[in-house]
C-alpha cells in the first residue's frame, strides 16, 4: 500500500519537474541562443516479488537541453562569412554612393578644365579668361582633393572601428574563459551539464565570430578552446590571448591588428584575420579602398605632369618660359619603424606615363635589394640602387641600410590629396611657342591633352583621363555588385542554418502549451492515486473498528 | 519540420523587411527618374553613361568653339568686303584716268581720290577686332600691321608710296572639331603684298605718283600708259587674291556649318544613348510597385493570421 503511495509521490514529483522545466522553456522563449530542455524520465527500478517485478514509479535521470554541435558550428563559420561580406559590402557602397553622384566626380571638373583652356586658345591673350583658365584648374585640384579626402575619412573610420572590434573581442574572449571556469567546476563536481550556462558560452562564441572567424575546439569536462582567424589560439581553458590595435610599421597612421600572447605584440597581415567584421575591413582596406585611392591619384599624376611637360615648351604673356602648371607631389615614403639602418629613400617619378597605381616594398637583405609591386606580388628588380621601376626612380638619399630593413614606397596614394596649383598669376599661363600675343598654338596642343590616352601609355595603348575614371567608377560598382549579392547569398546561408538549430533547439510555444496540458494532467492522475491510496488505507482502518 | 516560435516570427519579418527595401528602392528609382541609383546597380552602363556625359561636354565646347571661329572669320569676311569693294572702284577709276583727253590737272584729281582709296585699304588692314587685336597681323595681335611711308609730290601734296608689314606670318588655328584644326585668320601680309609678289599698296602709291606727274612729251606719256596699264594688272591681281581668301573663308564658313549640323546631330545621339542607359521604364517601374506592394500585404496577413494562432488561447 505504501508502494501505491510512493509510486504516486514520484509521478507527482516527475510532473512537476516537467512543468517546471516547461515553465523554463516558455520563461526562454525570447532569449537569444536558448536551448530548449527537456526532461528524461524513466522508469524506477523494479522490485521482485518472486511471483515478478513490480515497478517502483517514475524518477527523473536528467534535465538536457537539445542540443546539435554541428548545426550550431555551421551558424558559427557562416556567422563570420556573412559578417564579413555584408561588413566589406557596407563599406564599399559608401564609395559606390559617393562616385553615383554624376555632378560630384572627376569627369565634370576635367570637362570644365580643358574647356577653359579651349576658351584660352580662342583668345590667347586676354586676362580674365585666363584668370577664368586658372579658377577652372584650381576648382579641378579642389576636386579631386576632395575625392581623395572622403576615402582618407573612409579610412579614419576603419581604424576606429577596429579598435572597437578588437576591444570587443577581447571582452568576449574573457568571458568565454570565466564560462569555462565554472563549466568545468560545475561538471566535475556533479557531473550533470549546466544546460544554462552552455547556451550562454555558445552565444558568446556566436557573437564572437561576427567579429573573426571563429573556430571552436571543445574539450573534455566541458571547456572550449577558441581560435580566431587562421588558427590564433584566444581562449585555452580559462586563460585568454588577446588582439589589440597598432599603427602599422610603415604607417602610423594606419591601424593593424595585432596579436597578443606572453607579452608579445605580433602585427597581423591582413589575410591571416579572415572572416567577421575584421575580416571585411582590412579586406576592404586593402583590396578597394587603397587602389581606388591610388588609381585617382594615377589620374592626378598623369594629368598635372602631361600638363606641365607641355606647359614648359610654352613662352607665356611675359615673354618668359612657361612654368609647371601643377604642383605634383612626390611619392610617399614610409620607413619601417623596426629599421635598424639609417637609410633615407628617395623616390622621384621620372616617367609619368609608366606608372602604376600600385604602391612598391623596398626590402634589403643584406646584399641586394628587392623591389617588390605590391599589385601583383612581382618581383622587380634585386640588383643595388639606384633602380628605375614603372617609371619611378629609387634611391637612398643618405644613410645606409642594414639587412632587414623595409620601406614602403607609395607613388599614387597621396597625390591627389596634395596637388595643388603652381601659378597664380594670369599672364604666366603659357599659351604660345613665341612672345607673340596671339599666339595660341601651345594652348591648343594643352587642350588636345584632353583626347589623349597617356595614362599607362608606355606599357600598352594607354587610357584618357576620363575613361581612367570611369573604368575605376565600373570596377568599383562591379565590386559592389559582387559584394551585394555575395553578401545576400552569405545572409541566406546563415538564415538557413540558423532556421536549422532553431528547428531543433528552438522554443515552441505550441509544443510547450501541450507540455504544461501534458503534465499537469499527469499531476492530477499521480494525485488521483495518492487519493485511491488513502482510501485503501481508510478502508482497512475501518475493518478494526 | 518542427518550427520554432522565434522562427515563425524572424521568418515573417526578414520577408517584410526585405519587400520593404524593395519598395524603396522603386520609389527612388520613380521619384529620380533614373533606372540607375549607383554605379554598383549597372556597372558597365555608369562607367558608359559617365564616358558619354564627357563626350557630350567635349562635343558641346566644340560647337562653343566653333561659335568663336564663326564669328572671327565673319568679321575677317566683311573688313574683306570692304577691301573688294575699295579695290573694284580703284580699278574704275584708273580705267577712266587712261582717256587721252584728260589734262594734267584732271588726272591729279584722280591720283588724289586714289590715294584716299590707298589710305582707306591702309585703314583696312589695320582693323581691330572686337576684342582690340589686329586682324592681319598675324600673331602679333596687339601690333599695327602696316605703316605707311609718305611722300611729297612736286605739286606739294602729301601721298602715301607704300606700307611696311609689321606682323608675322602665322595663322591663328581653333580645335573646331576632334580632328580638325582650323585656320581663322589670315596674315596681313598674305592678302595685301600677295607674300612680297605683289604688294597692292605699292602698286597703288606708284600709280598715285605717275597720275601726279605731269605728261609734257611722248615719252612721258609713254611711260604713263605703260604704268597705267602695269596697275591695271597689278590691281585686278591683287583683287584676285583677296577674293581668293574671301572664297576660301566662305568655304569654312560652309564647313563650320555642316560641322555644326553633325555636332548637333551627335548631341541628340548622346542624348539619346544617355536616356537609353540611364532613363527609368516608368511602365514597368510603376507595375512592380503595385505587383510588390500586393505582395507586401499578402506577407502581411499571411504574418498576422499565422502568429495569431496559438494553444494558449484555448487553456
Amino acid at each position: 500500500m505504501s508502494g501505491i503511495l510512493s509510486i504516486g509521490k514520484s509521478a507527482l514529483n516527475a510532473a512537476q519537474v516537467g512543468l517546471t522545466v516547461t515553465g523554463h522553456n516558455i520563461a526562454n522563449v525570447n532569449t537569444p541562443g536558448y536551448s530548449r530542455q527537456t526532461v528524461v524520465q524513466a522508469a524506477a527500478q523494479a522490485q521482485s516479488y518472486g511471483f515478478g517485478f513490480i515497478g517502483q514509479g517514475a524518477e527523473v535521470s536528467s534535465v538536457s537541453r537539445v542540443y546539435n554541435d554541428i548545426l550550431v558550428g555551421q551558424v558559427v563559420s557562416s556567422q563570420s562569412t556573412s559578417a564579413s561580406a555584408d561588413t566589406y559590402s557596407t563599406q564599399l557602397s559608401t564609395i559606390d554612393n559617393m562616385l553615383s553622384d554624376a555632378s560630384a566626380g572627376i569627369n565634370p571638373a576635367l570637362n570644365g578644365f580643358f574647356s577653359g583652356v579651349q576658351d584660352l586658345s580662342s583668345n590667347p591673350s586676354d586676362i580674365p579668361t585666363r584668370q577664368s583658365m586658372l579658377s577652372n584648374a584650381q576648382s579641378l585640384v579642389n576636386r579631386l582633393q576632395s575625392t581623395s579626402n572622403r576615402l582618407n575619412e573612409i579610412r579614419d573610420g576603419i581604424n576606429t572601428q577596429l579598435s572597437s572590434s578588437t576591444g570587443l573581442v577581447n571582452v568576449y574572449a574573457r568571458q568565454i574563459a570565466s564560462l569555462n571556469d565554472t563549466i568545468e567546476k560545475t561538471v566535475s563536481a556533479g557531473g550533470d551539464q549546466p544546460n544554462d550556462l552552455l547556451d550562454q558560452r555558445d552565444q558568446i562564441v556566436l557573437e564572437l565570430s561576427k567579429l573573426v572567424k571563429t573556430t571552436v575546439v571543445p574539450q573534455g569536462q566541458g571547456s572550449y578552446n577558441i581560435y580566431v582567424g587562421n588558427g590564433l589560439p584566444l581562449v585555452v581553458g580559462a586563460s585568454t590571448m588577446s588582439l589589440t590595435t597598432t599603427g602599422s610599421p610603415t604607417d602610423p597612421t594606419r591601424l593593424e591588428v595585432a596579436y597578443q600572447s606572453n607579452g608579445k605584440t605580433t602585427v597581423l597581415s591582413a589575410n591571416s584575420l579572415p572572416g567577421g567584421t575584421i575580416g571585411g575591413l582590412l579586406q576592404f582596406r586593402s583590396e578597394s579602398l587603397d587602389p581606388a585611392q591610388n588609381q585617382i591619384g594615377q589620374i592626378a599624376v598623369v594629368l598635372a605632369s602631361d600638363f606641365n611637360t607641355q606647359h614648359k615648351l610654352g613662352i607665356d604673356l611675359n615673354g618668359n618660359a612657361g612654368g609647371d602648371l601643377f604642383n605634383i607631389p612626390a611619392p610617399v615614403v614610409n620607413t619601417n619603424s623596426n629599421n635598424t639602418g639609417n637609410a633615407t629613400v628617395s623616390s622621384v617619378i621620372s616617367d609619368a606615363h609608366a606608372i602604376t597605381s600600385s604602391d612598391y616594398h623596398l626590402k634589403f637583405d643584406g646584399t641586394n635589394y628587392t623591389i617588390t609591386r605590391q599589385s601583383d606580388n612581382k618581383i622587380l628588380s634585386n640588383a643595388g640602387l639606384p633602380q628605375t621601376i614603372d617609371g619611378i626612380d629609387f634611391d637612398i638619399s643618405s644613410g645606409a641600410m642594414a639587412a632587414g630593413d623595409e620601406f614602403i614606397i607609395r607613388p599614387t596614394h597621396n597625390a591627389a590629396t596634395t596637388l595643388s596649383l603652381a601659378i597664380t598669376d594670369p599672364r604666366k599661363l603659357a599659351m604660345g611657342t613665341t612672345t607673340a600675343p596671339g599666339d595660341n598654338s601651345n594652348g591648343l596642343l594643352l587642350a588636345s591633352l584632353q583626347s589623349q590616352s597617356t595614362i599607362n601609355s608606355s606599357s600598352g595603348a594607354g587610357t584618357s583621363y576620363s575613361a581612367a575614371f570611369s573604368q575605376l567608377v565600373n570596377s568599383v560598382g562591379n565590386k559592389t555588385r559582387e559584394l551585394k549579392v555575395t553578401a545576400a547569398a552569405e545572409a541566406q546561408v546563415l538564415e538557413q542554418n540558423t532556421a536549422a538549430v532553431q528547428s531543433l533547439s528552438g522554443v515552441n510555444l505550441d509544443e510547450e502549451a501541450t507540455n504544461l496540458i501534458r503534465y499537469q494532467q499527469a499531476y492530477q492522475a499521480a494525485g488521483k492515486m495518492m487519493q485511491i491510496a488513502s482510501q485503501l488505507f481508510d478502508t482497512l482502518l475501518q475493518l478494526g473498528q | 519540420m518542427r518550427i520554432s516560435t522565434n522562427t515563425m516570427y524572424q521568418s515573417g519579418i526578414n520577408k517584410i523587411t526585405s519587400l520593404q527595401a524593395e519598395q524603396v528602392k522603386l520609389q527612388q528609382q520613380i521619384s529620380t527618374g533614373r533606372r540607375i541609383g549607383t554605379p554598383s546597380d549597372d556597372p558597365v552602363a555608369s562607367a558608359h553613361a559617365l564616358e558619354l556625359s564627357y563626350a557630350q561636354g567635349i562635343n558641346a565646347k566644340f560647337a562653343d568653339t566653333r561659335k568663336t571661329a564663326q564669328l572671327k572669320l565673319n568679321t575677317l569676311e566683311s573688313s574683306l568686303t570692304s577691301v573688294t569693294n575699295v579695290l573694284t572702284s580703284a580699278q574704275s577709276s584708273l580705267v577712266g584716268a587712261g582717256n587721252a583727253t584728260y589734262t594734267d590737272q584732271e588726272r591729279a584729281f584722280i591720283g588724289s581720290e586714289l590715294n584716299g582709296s590707298l589710305e582707306m585699304l591702309i585703314g583696312l588692314a589695320n582693323t581691330k577686332d572686337a576684342s582690340g587685336n589686329y586682324l592681319y597681323s598675324g600673331y602679333q595681335t596687339s601690333t599695327q600691321p602696316f605703316s605707311a611711308s609718305t611722300s611729297t609730290a612736286p605739286n606739294g601734296s602729301i601721298t602715301t608710296t607704300s606700307a611696311t608689314y609689321m606682323g608675322d606670318s602665322n595663322q591663328q588655328s581653333l580645335q573646331v572639331e576632334s580632328n580638325r584644326l582650323m585656320a581663322v585668320s589670315v596674315s596681313g601680309d598674305s592678302v595685301f603684298q600677295a607674300n612680297g609678289s605683289n604688294d597692292v599698296f605699292t602698286a597703288m602709291g606708284d600709280i598715285v605718283t605717275l597720275l601726279n606727274t605731269p605728261i609734257t612729251d611722248d615719252a612721258s606719256r609713254t611711260a604713263f600708259n605703260t604704268g597705267l596699264a602695269s596697275a591695271l594688272t597689278k590691281l585686278q591681281s591683287a583683287t584676285d587674291n583677296v577674293l581668293n581668301v574671301r572664297a576660301s573663308i566662305g568655304n569654312k564658313l560652309n564647313e563650320i556649318d555642316s560641322l555644326d549640323l553633325s555636332g548637333s546631330d551627335r548631341d541628340l545621339q548622346y542624348s539619346k544613348s544617355l536616356s537609353d542607359l540611364q532613363d527609368l521604364d516608368y511602365a514597368s517601374a510603376l507595375s512592380d510597385l503595385s505587383k510588390n506592394q500586393t505582395i507586401m500585404e499578402a506577407a502581411q496577413k499571411s504574418f498576422i493570421s499565422t502568429t495569431s494562432l496559438s494553444l494558449f488561447k484555448l487553456i
